[in-house]
């Protein structure tokens, strides 16, 4: 790169800093948004590297065959999987987490935290980064723990805590254990949460009663392969595994495999696992190419568009011997040094703006040059090749000038017919992309704002969830006793108790529903979705009966059976509720049709009495599930309270609830939460997605404003000599201006009509993930094309209208 | 030095065909100062470019020093234009966001075999001419005078064999064309051979020889002793 390119580069700032500015701008714009998005694509796929064993690591998924449910693979296993495993494959090398809730104790306070009860072997498994302790023993004995640093810090003030105890109570009761090792902190991109672990006791193994119940989902289980086919293999052989161990637990008729499948999922690609999320993830950092495309789109055709400029300037060094080789060389010099330029200023944009990306995105992105060096070596390396690809065309049609047309002539050439489409080409494929983008930002704004106030069946607001009421240390009278208190409260509508809980699937179950002559089959009979609820339930929720009657506890066969020596007799039947699906999914013909019948459900006879309309508890994206719902005065089953409240804000009942918490059971962590915020997590990351779309779409917009004002500006320059001769053959100003906007607009216009039919198709893909989708309005498009219509005026107007002022004398005179 | 044989120059677009040279025979030697005629579109400046070689003949030959420049490729012909030949445009052609100084190096850039320090040549080049004083300006803060020395400077700074200069003093008026006429008897004094298309007899009458081309034919070609 000779010292002729470093000087014209550097002189296209000082003597055009309008073409300059708007090159580079453009291309620093989309470097931004490609540098942004490929850093969040980067950390949403590099979940779980802080394991040096990451890509060896597989763990157990399965997938249910249910009628009538979702077959999604989900992460998780029984907990006594590990051991038959095992018994069937010697050689295998597995793990497993089991995270529960624990409370810690310090002092007289207590605090709520999660522990990950695992094998002897996890930390060495996973080869965690220790701090202090001996990844290889610190975890052999019952009362020995482990925990982070972070934890380390707040429970004793120092990390240097190995040889401390620590009083933890669970389900085994309160005990002290002595600190053995301190993890160091886990990366921000990891799903494990390694906070405090220790040894998996066959003690606690043995007090969980479906610790071998094929069909129950309750710990994380890991095996670690040499190599894929390793894995693969053994996949291979797991129908004729589950087959084998399942036996008959799904019915006679069925084979474990019919029900169950077992996967082994490769431990890197657990986290986007949910094929909606990754598509999410890949189309973001498919916006973050669109928009490198968009800027390099820009930067071609600003820069054919200034080639007609430069024509002197080539036939001039054609003149005095320049070949077009050289000249080649020299203008992608040029396009390099922009590139090198853009792609700094591009950083720069991203390290301004990360802050406000984290915030309207949920992330928690940063760019770090010592460990992301060798990363952004390869984007500036691929913006490098993608650029100077571009300019290719650029520096063959600046080389390619004929230096004596171009010396004979007074007039700069366009490059032709085919210059003069090919850049409205582009601007057209930039307007296209625009508007495509607010359609579907139009429609992503659309969807969450229905998802966040749409009727989910009950009632979302002024509903607070007491989470702390399963806490394995809650008694039962304990609890009775709090939701006497709490009803007490004047503020207090209403207060109940069940594990129907909106956002939260902690305490899901299913099972067949049969009615009388039909088959019984696991993969025949309907699937119901059921859950246990106290008195006044439905009431708190606002939920609609559409027939029969609500659960009463005045009516003895309403309560339900109980495995304890207390509970009612099996033979007994029991009065359920149904939601309005399950009465579909049942086949009876009506709401109404169904009351008063009986059915097989759990082994046992069931009679609905009434039926309510169903409510929308999980992700807008899930079906909502048929529902079965079992009363219980008292229910046991990881129950919350629910209370429905009135004349407060929400902080201030919560400080009350927390009162009578502390009142009745100091022991143990008060933990609340808003039904709105539990639902949120539903609608948050689809918020911040559209967030995230909605910059890049903005940056798109705002690049393709930069290619139609440059094409504008550069068609302007070449017709001052035309707009004059109009003017003096009698055009007003209006009109000339009429005229240029017109012109300048056409390729918005041919954009608008093309982009729709594709904003249609991608927007319709979106929404297909929704089960509750809005429909796609002509508004939307209207919209868009509006908008897109109303950027590109405001961009190319005062052009025009500067133009058309320019007097006619001195129009005619310019060359 | 030059040889043009039967040289013809035909453009043709759809439904055109123009002849702008048509036969032309014509030899130049060493060290002459030739001036070519004729009124507006009778192949002058076609005539000058195919000398130049940015404009190739439709059919002929052209010889330079012996060697039939139709022959060589594009690269060669660049080659040729970088080592053997200057040019002087009527309306300066100077490059706007190039300093004189940097356009005047132009000259240098695209040559090989350079003799001494590129400062100095090009400052000598500006010393010949009277315009080192404006060495850091840009054109458009020149006269038209000053420009089209700086662009004789850059025509001359690569000492080529051949200067074409296409009505030089076309844009100046009559002090400053006098300045460039004068620049370029000096040129032409110490060796320089050149050929410069004119609308001005009395500038044409200068040269050592006069052409006059008349619908892209050589209408005549009289030697003058001055």
């Amino acid at each position: 790169m000779g010292r002729s390119t470093f000087i014209a580069f550097y002189r296209s700032f000082t003597r055009h800093p309008l073409y300059a500015m708007l090159n580079l701008l453009g291309l620093s714009f989309g470097i931004a948004v490609f540098i942004a998005l490929s850093l969040l694509y980067r950390f949403e796929t590099s979940y779980e590297t802080w394991s040096p064993e990451r890509d060896k690591i597989h763990v157990i998924g399965g997938q249910y065959f249910f009628p009538g449910m979702p077959d999604d693979i989900f992460i998780g296993s029984m907990g006594g999987l590990l051991e038959e495993m095992k018994a069937a494959y010697p050689h295998l090398e597995g793990v497993r987490d089991w995270s529960n809730p624990v409370t810690v104790h310090k002092g007289a306070e207590v605090y709520a935290e999660q522990i990950e009860l695992v094998d002897a072997n996890y930390l060495s498994f996973f080869k965690v980064p220790m701090l202090h302790g001996d990844a290889a023993t610190a975890l052999n004995t019952p009362n020995s723990i482990a925990l982070s640093e972070d934890k380390a810090r707040k429970y004793f003030g120092t990390t240097d805590a190995v040889g401390k105890t620590i009083t933890l109570s669970d389900t085994e009761g309160r005990k002290a254990y002595t600190v053995s090792a301190v993890m160091r902190n886990l990366p921000k991109n990891t799903d494990s949460r390694l906070d405090f672990a220790r040894l998996l006791t066959p003690q606690r193994m043995s007090a969980e009663e479906n610790w071998h119940e094929w069909g129950s989902i309750q710990l994380l289980t890991y095996f670690k392969f040499r190599d894929p086919k390793q894995a693969a293999t053994l996949q291979a052989q797991f129908p004729a595994f589950v087959n084998r161990q399942v036996g008959d637990r799904f019915g006679s008729d069925a084979k474990g495999s019919d029900v169950l499948a077992l996967h082994l999922v490769p431990l890197a690609d657990v986290h986007l696992i949910d094929p909606q999320q990754k598509a999410a993830i890949v189309s973001l950092g498919m916006v973050g190419v669109v928009a490198l495309v968009l800027a390099l789109i820009n930067y071609v055709n600003l820069a054919t568009a200034r080639a007609g400029l430069r024509a002197r300037e080539v036939a001039v060094r054609k003149t005095l011997g320049a070949n077009p080789g050289a000249l080649r060389r020299q203008f992608q010099g040029e396009a390099a040094l922009t590139l090198l330029l853009a792609f700094l200023i591009g950083l720069s944009l991203v390290e301004l703006s990360l802050p406000l990306i984290n915030a309207v995105g949920g992330l928690n992105l940063r760019l770090d040059y010592r460990s992301e060096g060798l990363w952004l070596g390869g984007i500036l390396s691929l913006v490098m090749v993608a650029g100077l690809i571009a300019a290719i065309y650029p520096a063959f049609a600046l080389s390619a000038f004929k230096p004596a047309q171009v010396l004979a002539s007074s007039r700069t050439p366009a490059g032709g017919h085919v210059g003069v489409r090919l850049r409205e080409a582009l601007v057209v494929m930039q307007f296209a992309t625009v508007v495509i983008a607010f359609v579907l930002m139009i429609g992503f704004m659309r969807q969450i704002d229905h998802m966040q106030k749409a009727d989910l069946g009950f009632k979302r607001e002024g509903l607070l969830l007491i989470t702390s009421a399963r806490d394995p240390l809650i008694s039962n009278g304990q609890r009775a006793a709090y939701l006497t208190a709490i009803k007490a409260l004047p503020q207090v509508k209403l207060a109940s108790i069940g594990n129907a809980i909106p956002a939260d699937q902690e305490s899901v179950s299913n099972s067949n529903i049969v009615r009388p002559g039909q088959a019984d089959s696991a993969t025949v009979s309907p699937t119901v979705n059921w859950s246990v609820v106290g008195p006044d339930y439905f009431q708190l929720m606002g939920t609609r009966l559409v027939a029969g009657r609500l659960f009463d506890v005045r009516y003895g066969g309403d309560q339900m059976w109980r495995d304890d020596a207390d509970g009612r007799e099996a033979a007994d039947v029991t009065n359920v509720i149904i939601s309005r699906l399950t009465v579909r999914r049942m086949g009876y013909p009506s709401p109404q049709a169904a009351i008063g019948q009986t059915a097989r459900f759990a082994n046992r006879q069931v009679r609905i009495v009434g039926v309510v309309e169903d409510m929308r508890f999980y992700h807008p994206a899930s079906e909502i599930p048929a529902k079965l719902y079992l009363f219980d005065a008292n229910p046991q089953n990881s129950p919350v309270i629910f209370v429905r409240y009135q004349g407060l804000s929400e902080p201030q009942m919560r400080a009350k609830l927390q009162q009578v918490w502390r009142r009745v059971a100091p022991d143990v962590p008060f933990e609340i939460i808003s039904t709105t915020a539990n639902l949120d997590k539903y609608y948050k990351p689809e918020r911040d997605r559209s967030n995230l779309f909605s910059i890049g779409a903005g940056i798109a917009a705002l690049i393709g404003c930069i290619g139609l004002y440059g094409m504008a500006a550069f068609n302007t320059s070449r017709r001052v000599r035309e707009i004059g001769l109009r003017k003096v053959l009698g055009a007003s100003r209006d009109k000339v201006v009429r005229l240029l906007i017109g012109q300048f607009l056409r390729p918005v216009i041919i954009a608008s009509v093309l982009a729709l039919p594709l904003a249609w198709l991608a927007l319709r893909q979106w929404l297909s993930q929704f089960d509750d989708a809005i429909a796609i309005s002509p508004w939307f498009f209207v919209l868009a094309v509006g908008a897109a219509l109303v950027i590109a005026l405001g961009t190319v107007g005062g052009l025009a209208l500067a133009s058309a002022s320019t007097e006619p004398g001195k129009a005619l005179r310019h060359e | 030095m030059i040889e043009l044989k039967n040289i013809s120059r035909l453009y043709r677009s759809d439904e055109i065909e123009t002849t702008a040279l048509h036969d032309i025979n014509l030899t130049i030697g060493r060290g002459e100062f030739v001036a070519i005629m004729g009124p507006s579109g009778c192949g002058k400046s076609t005539l000058l470019n195919t000398l130049g070689t940015i404009d190739r003949p439709t059919s002929g030959q052209y010889l330079f020093d012996g060697v039939d420049l139709a022959q060589l490729p594009e690269t060669g012909l660049a080659k040729h234009r970088a080592q053997h030949l200057g040019f002087i445009f009527q309306s300066f052609n100077l490059i706007d966001d190039l300093t004189i100084y940097e356009n005047i190096e132009l000259g240098l850039l695209y040559r090989s075999g350079q003799k001494g320090s590129r400062r100095q040549v090009i400052e000598a080049a500006m010393d010949r001419v009277a315009i080192g004083h404006r060495a850091r300006h840009f054109p458009h803060q020149l006269s038209g005078g000053q420009q089209q020395r700086a662009a004789i400077a850059r025509a001359i700074v690569g000492e080529p064999d051949l200067i074409l200069a296409d009505e030089p003093t076309g844009n100046l008026d009559t002090e400053n064309g006098a300045q460039v006429m004068d620049i370029l008897h000096g040129l032409n004094a110490a060796g320089a051979t050149i050929i410069m298309v004119t609308h001005s007899p009395s500038h044409a009458d200068q040269a050592t020889r006069r052409i006059d081309i008349l619908d892209g034919q050589l209408v005549t070609s009289v030697a003058r002793v001055l």
